[in-house]
């Protein structure tokens, strides 16, 4: 019976993986072919020359590693800042008791609950007031907001499903609650946690809207840099070297992180 | 899907209520109330109470200017046409897949589900610069169409449609996966007494698997809703220049007219049109995590 269904061709699956590649792989190939062309005309159907040529002359600018490094900073800025007023939070939310626990928690969903770029403009009224429009800590600010509800849920979740038996067997023996938190709970907490920072860096290296609307042009990221390369550059390959070199923080978390937004947590943090 | 993780918030260690909770808590609460809350009102009463040179006084003069705007009403319409587009389309493509994927116990299954989720590991501003090489003007589809003799395409790049490939592109990721979840708590029991007493794939469909995910698919929507409404860098690259989406409006209101009251009354304009959509979505959330 099994051998059976086994062998029947899965029509359907066939169909979807088909279109799918065809939607969703294409257009990547398509970009990462241009950047390691270097002459590419119409309407030839594929390049009449591959070669790195441009990759020297994209690595060369200027304003590439200005933005490169930006990024980065800005990630890590984010990343880190956001670890140490976050993690403390979601551990009191998985395993304190106190007045408003439940209120408090889902208080984090309010950035979720209103169209992000309307908020942004809000934001950037106050930010406006606050003369930091324009500057570092600005651009930090505005992007820490959207590392917040991750930055808690996922790791409420990962303390959550940390065996109680095995902390309270460890107390038992006479452990004291550091060396219970140190030995237990964060070895099994720490991949979902650390799946989380990944996340967290991931989202506010790509962040686009925050940066652009409270940063430009003083504070120039990476795919700032790559949307004025859209408009305004007409050598296509700086854009598609730029595409690559761009994509390598969500190559990383693509080989990282895809257990945990496979997993129930990630989908309930969006409402699944 | 849905069974893999403790629920969360449930109660806590059985102790006295320690204020501690709430020294720890404390940063990004506030964090939230000043960068999330405060904005909001700010902005709300920023709009009402206009600035004169008696001081303040209500006035709803900036609301008026935008709805006796064409232009604004313009940019208003394609923001409400794209994001209703989006939604049906995201819906027609997303539901057919997450019914696969709960259903098939196929190898193929696997492979589905891995593209599917693949956009979320494509940032969107490389959609962007992919889609023009593909669906632009003499791009991969041009050179495709050429080879086999056919003539070329009408580029939906600068029309309105090209955010709506872009966005549906970017949402179907969170789409699949917020249906996929629900889809999870059918039972196959339910399915298969359905199957015993005679219903067919439609039959099925239509009284079993529709009522049953009919919350998951309002959030899905929601959340695919609050994210286009205002969606920014897609509508900014792929989209027209006039009329525009409500996004790239308010942030060349904003940065290039630099007239952030006028910015600040189209953003909250833009929260009175998703509010249903917002108190859905997060009573939705709400209510799943406490259950």
């Amino acid at each position: 019976m099994t051998t059976l269904v086994r062998r029947r061709i899965d029509w359907t699956g066939i169909a979807f993986a088909a279109v799918l590649t065809l939607v969703i792989v294409l257009p990547l190939v398509v970009v990462g072919t241009w950047a390691f062309t270097n002459v590419w005309r119409y309407p030839a159907l594929i390049p009449q020359e591959f070669g790195l040529r441009f990759w020297g002359q994209t690595l060369a600018r200027a304003d590439v590693w200005t933005s490169i490094t930006m990024s980065l900073t800005l990630a890590a800025t984010v990343t880190l800042l956001s670890a140490i007023i976050c993690l403390p939070a979601a551990y009191a939310f998985a395993r304190l008791d106190f007045p408003g626990r439940s209120i408090l928690f889902f208080s984090f969903l309010a950035g979720h609950a209103f169209p992000k770029f309307g908020l942004l403009v809000a934001i950037a009224g106050i930010f406006l007031q606050l003369n930091l429009i324009g500057t570092f800590w600005g651009v930090v600010l505005i992007q820490l907001v959207g590392t917040l509800l991750f930055m808690i849920w996922i790791p409420v979740a990962a303390f959550q499903a940390v065996d109680r038996r095995m902390e309270e067997a460890a107390r038992d023996v006479g452990a004291g609650p550091f060396r219970v938190f140190w030995s237990i709970t964060l070895p099994q907490a720490g991949p979902t946690i650390a799946a989380a920072i990944l996340l967290s860096f991931v989202g506010t290296f790509y962040e686009t809207e925050g940066a652009w609307l409270i940063g430009a042009p003083q504070v120039r990221t990476l795919p700032v840099l790559m949307i004025s390369f859209i408009n305004n550059q007409p050598v296509i390959q700086y854009g598609a070297v730029l595409s690559v070199i761009l994509w390598v923080p969500s190559f990383i978390a693509l080989l990282f992180a895809r257990r945990v937004v496979n997993s129930g947590s990630f989908a309930r943090g969006f409402g699944g | 899907m849905t069974t893999d993780t403790a629920s969360a918030l449930p109660p806590a260690p059985a102790q006295s209520k320690r204020p501690i909770g709430l020294l720890l808590v404390a940063a990004p609460v506030l964090l939230v109330i000043w960068l999330i809350i405060w904005p909001i009102i700010s902005a709300v009463v920023q709009t009402l109470w206009v600035k004169t040179p008696e001081g303040s006084a209500f006035s709803i003069e900036t609301y008026r200017f935008f709805f006796s705007d064409g232009y604004s009403l313009s940019n208003l319409s394609i923001t409400l046409w794209t994001t209703g587009v989006c939604a049906i389309l995201l819906l027609l493509v997303c539901l057919p897949i997450a019914l696969y994927l709960r259903f098939s116990d196929s190898r193929v299954a696997g492979y589905v589900q891995s593209l599917a989720i693949f956009p979320m590991f494509v940032p969107s501003i490389i959609l962007s610069f992919a889609f023009i090489r593909v669906l632009g003007p003499n791009g991969t589809a041009d050179l495709l169409l050429n080879a086999v003799g056919m003539p070329k395409i009408r580029s939906p790049y600068l029309t309105p449609w090209g955010p709506v490939i872009g966005l549906v592109w970017d949402n179907i990721p969170l789409t699949v996966l917020i249906l996929l979840s629900g889809l999870g708590s059918i039972s196959n029991q339910a399915i298969e007494a359905a199957r015993d007493v005679g219903a067919g794939k439609f039959a099925l469909l239509w009284h079993i698997i529709l009522p049953r995910i009919s919350n998951s698919i309002l959030v899905a929507i929601s959340f695919a809703v609050l994210g286009i409404f205002s969606a920014f860098t897609l509508p900014y690259v792929l989209g027209p220049a006039a009329p525009e989406m409500m996004g790239p409006f308010m942030q060349r209101t904003f940065r290039e007219l630099f007239e952030p009251q006028t910015a600040i009354t189209q953003a909250v304009i833009t929260f009175g049109f998703c509010i249903i959509f917002g108190l859905f979505y997060v009573r939705s959330v709400a209510k799943n995590q406490a259950a």
